[in-house]
C-alpha cells in the first residue's frame, strides 16, 4: 500500500523539514531551474522537466576548501571541514539520483573521500518521478526508468490533486511527516522514451579508438566544458593549495577533460593534445573505462549534454555511430 | 528553407572539393533535433549534400578557422560573420589566401537552442546595419529581405541610468552563476589566445575557484580583453549554460569605443585597431 499527500500538505511537510535541515529544492533563477537551499517552501519550483545543473553539485561543489591548516603559536593545525547540518535534497530526478549513485562507485571505494562521504551520509533524497519525458530524454536505455525508485530514499509521484509517496529506505521513513494517509490509487504509468541503442557501445570505444571518427566529430566540438559541468556522473576536478597571511587552504573545483591543459604535464607534453583525443576521452570514460572499471555506463540519461552543447554533440548519435561501426566491422 | 540558396551553397562547394582547391568546407547541416543548425565539416563532395542554410544557422564558423590553419579551407560566412573574418586579418591570426569565402546575404537569425526555433529574430540582427558579407570569393545571393531595425544600445542606456551600486549589484548577481566551463571564451573568435590568462599559473592572476571573486576577475578580464575587437555576434551570450547576458558587457565596451575612437571591430581588414595603436595627438588621459 502506497501513501498519499496532498500538495498542501507537501508544502506544510517541506517547511517542517526546513526548520531542521539545508533544503535543497529546484528553484527559478533568471529562466533557469537550480537546486539551491530555499529560506521558504514558496521557492521551490514543482512544475519544471528537469533542473539546469545536476544536484550533483551538492555532493561534489564547484569549488569546495578539502582542509586548511592554522598556525595556533607556532605549531601547524589541520581543520578539516565539515557539514553543519542534515540536508534534504528535494525534488530530484530518477535519473540523477542514478547519478549521485554512480558517483559513490569513485568516491566511496576505500579510501573513501572523506568529504564526499560526510555529505552522503549526512543527505536524504526525495525523489520526484518523471510523468513527461524530454525530446533529449532517455534514461530508459540506460539502466533507469523516469519512475526509478531505486536510489533515493522516498519517491513522489504526481497525480490529479497530490502526491503517490513511496517510502524506499529507513532514511526516508525517518523524514516522513506523521500523518500520512494510505492510498489506494495505482501508480500512474510511466512516459514512453525513445530507446537508443547501447549493448556494443563498450566494445566499440575498445575497438574503434583509433577510429578517425573521434577527429572527426571534434570538428565542431569547442572544447569548452558545458557537457561535463552540466552531467551527473562526470567528476574530475583539480586540487591547489592557496596561501593567505600564513594559512594555507586546500581547495578542489571541477575541471574537464575538455580543455587543453588538463593533461599538460611538467615539460610541455599533453598525451592528448588534439581535439579528438580529447574528446574520445569523455566518451571512452563514460562508455568503457568506467563499465571496466565500475561496472555501469557513466550515462544516466538525463539528457543536459544534449540539451546544452552549444554544437550539437549528442551522445544518443555517437552511441549509435559506434553501434553502426561495430555492426558494420561485424560483418 | 530556402532550397535554391541551399544549392548554391553545395554546388560552389561541391566544385571546390572536386577541384581541389580547398581541403574541406565548413558550413552548416541539420541538427539531431531535425530543427535547428549546428556546424558542419565536409571534406568529400558527396558529404556536401548535408549542408543546409536557414534563419536557425547561428553559429560564427570563424571560429573554427583557428584549428585549421595549416590547410586552405572554404567556409560559410554571414554578414555579421564576415565582420570577426576581418578582425583575425587585421590581427594576423589568419591569411586569407587559405580561405575561400562562401558569402551569404542573410535574412537575419532567429532565437534558437536545442529543439527550439524562435519566432522573433536575435537581438543582435535587429540591429544589424550589414545587408551582405564584408568579404567574400563567392557570394550566395538571394532577394533581399526587409526587417525593422531596432535602436541600438537601448539595453545599455537602460543600464547606464542606474547608480553605480545597482550596476555593480546586477553583474555581482550575475557573475555569481558563472561556473567558469569557458564556453563564452570557447565561442569567441576574438579569444584565440594559446594560453588564456585564466589558465596560467605563472603569473597566477586569477585561481581555480569557482567561486563569486574569481567568476568577477575572469568575466572583467575577458571584457576587457574585447574592447574594441568584439564583433557583436552574441554566441557568447547563447552558448552560456547559466544565462549571463554577455552582450550587454560587451555592447557598452563597443559603444565606448565608438564614442571614444569612432571605429567597430571587423569593418576593415587593414584599419588600425584604436587599442592596438597610438597617435601622437591622442590624449592620455592624465596631465593634460
Amino acid at each position: 500500500m502506497n501513501l498519499y499527500i496532498s500538495r498542501d500538505d507537501l508544502m506544510r511537510w517541506l517547511a517542517q523539514l526546513l526548520r531542521e535541515r539545508i533544503l535543497l529544492a529546484p528553484v527559478r533563477v533568471e529562466g533557469l531551474i537550480l537546486f539551491q537551499p530555499v529560506s521558504k517552501v514558496e521557492e521551490v519550483a514543482l512544475d519544471f522537466a528537469n533542473t539546469t545543473l545536476s544536484p550533483k553539485e551538492w555532493f561534489l561543489p564547484p569549488t569546495e576548501t578539502l582542509f586548511s591548516m592554522q598556525r595556533n603559536d607556532g605549531q601547524p593545525q589541520l581543520v578539516p571541514s565539515m557539514v553543519e547540518k542534515d540536508v534534504v535534497i528535494f525534488g530530484l530526478r530518477s535519473c540523477d539520483a542514478k547519478g549521485i549513485a554512480l558517483m559513490d562507485s569513485p568516491f566511496l571505494r576505500e579510501p573513501a573521500d572523506t568529504l564526499y562521504q560526510e555529505r552522503r551520509t549526512r543527505t536524504s533524497l526525495i525523489g520526484l518521478s518523471c510523468r513527461q519525458a524530454q525530446p533529449e530524454c532517455f534514461c530508459t536505455s540506460v539502466g533507469s526508468a523516469p519512475n526509478d525508485s531505486s536510489h533515493v530514499d522516498i519517491l513522489l509521484t504526481e497525480i490529479e490533486d497530490g502526491y503517490i509517496v513511496q517510502v524506499i529506505t529507513d532514511k526516508g521513513k525517518a523524514l516522513l511527516p506523521q500523518a500520512l494517509v494510505e492510498s489506494e490509487e495505482a501508480l500512474p504509468p510511466p512516459p514512453e522514451l525513445q530507446a537508443v541503442p547501447t549493448k556494443a557501445v563498450t566494445q566499440a570505444v575498445r575497438e574503434f579508438f583509433n577510429n578517425p571518427y573521434w577527429g572527426r566529430l571534434a570538428d565542431r566540438c569547442l572544447h569548452c566544458k558545458i557537457c561535463a559541468y552540466v552531467c551527473p556522473t562526470c567528476y574530475c576536478f583539480d586540487v591547489r593549495d592557496y596561501f593567505n597571511k600564513g594559512n594555507l587552504e586546500r581547495v578542489r573545483s571541477w575541471d574537464s577533460c575538455q580543455s587543453a591543459g588538463f593533461t599538460r604535464i611538467a615539460g610541455g607534453y599533453d598525451p592528448r593534445a588534439t581535439k579528438g583525443a580529447r574528446l574520445r576521452q569523455r566518451f571512452s570514460h563514460k562508455l568503457l573505462y568506467f563499465p571496466e572499471e565500475f561496472h555501469d555506463i557513466a550515462c544516466v540519461g538525463c539528457g543536459r549534454c544534449v540539451k546544452s552543447c552549444p554544437v550539437n554533440i549528442d551522445i544518443r548519435e555517437v552511441m549509435s555511430d559506434l553501434e553502426q561501426l561495430e555492426a558494420k566491422s561485424g560483418s | 528553407m530556402d532550397s535554391e540558396l541551399i544549392q548554391q551553397i553545395r554546388n560552389q562547394a561541391r566544385d571546390l572539393l572536386e577541384s581541389g582547391t580547398v581541403k574541406g568546407v565548413i558550413g552548416y547541416e541539420r541538427a539531431s533535433d531535425g530543427l535547428t543548425a549546428r556546424p558542419a565539416f565536409a571534406y568529400e563532395p558527396a558529404a556536401v549534400e548535408r549542408l543546409i542554410f536557414d534563419e536557425t544557422c547561428t553559429h560564427n564558423l570563424v571560429i573554427y578557422l583557428r584549428d585549421k590553419k595549416a590547410e586552405k579551407m572554404a567556409i560559410v560566412v554571414k554578414p555579421c560573420d564576415s565582420r570577426a573574418i576581418n578582425l583575425l586579418l587585421n590581427e594576423k591570426q589568419i591569411k586569407r589566401e587559405t580561405l575561400f569565402i562562401i558569402g551569404v546575404t542573410c535574412p537575419g537569425v532567429v532565437e534558437t537552442s536545442w529543439n527550439y526555433k524562435g519566432q522573433t529574430l536575435q537581438a543582435r540582427c535587429q540591429t544589424c546595419q550589414l545587408s551582405k558579407p564584408l568579404v567574400y570569393d563567392f557570394l550566395v545571393e538571394r532577394e533581399p529581405v526587409e526587417w525593422p531595425k531596432a535602436v541600438p544600445y537601448l539595453n545599455v542606456q537602460e543600464m547606464e541610468n542606474k547608480s553605480i551600486a545597482a550596476r555593480r549589484g546586477f553583474w555581482l548577481e550575475q557573475f555569481e552563476r558563472c561556473i567558469r566551463c569557458y564556453a563564452c571564451r570557447q565561442v569567441c573568435p576574438g579569444c584565440y589566445c594559446p594560453e588564456c590568462f585564466v589558465e596560467q599559473l605563472d603569473p597566477l592572476w586569477v585561481g581555480i575557484r569557482i567561486a563569486p571573486k574569481e567568476n568577477e576577475l575572469w568575466q572583467i578580464m575577458r571584457a576587457f580583453h574585447l574592447a574594441g575587437r568584439c564583433i557583436g555576434c552574441d554566441e557568447c551570450e547563447r552558448v552560456c549554460p547559466v544565462a549571463i547576458p554577455l552582450s550587454l558587457l560587451n555592447q557598452k565596451l563597443e559603444k565606448k569605443v565608438k564614442e571614444l575612437f569612432d571605429f567597430q571591430a571587423g569593418l576593415s581588414p587593414e584599419e588600425q585597431p584604436p587599442l592596438a595603436t597610438f597617435k601622437k595627438e591622442e590624449k592620455l588621459g592624465f596631465e593634460e
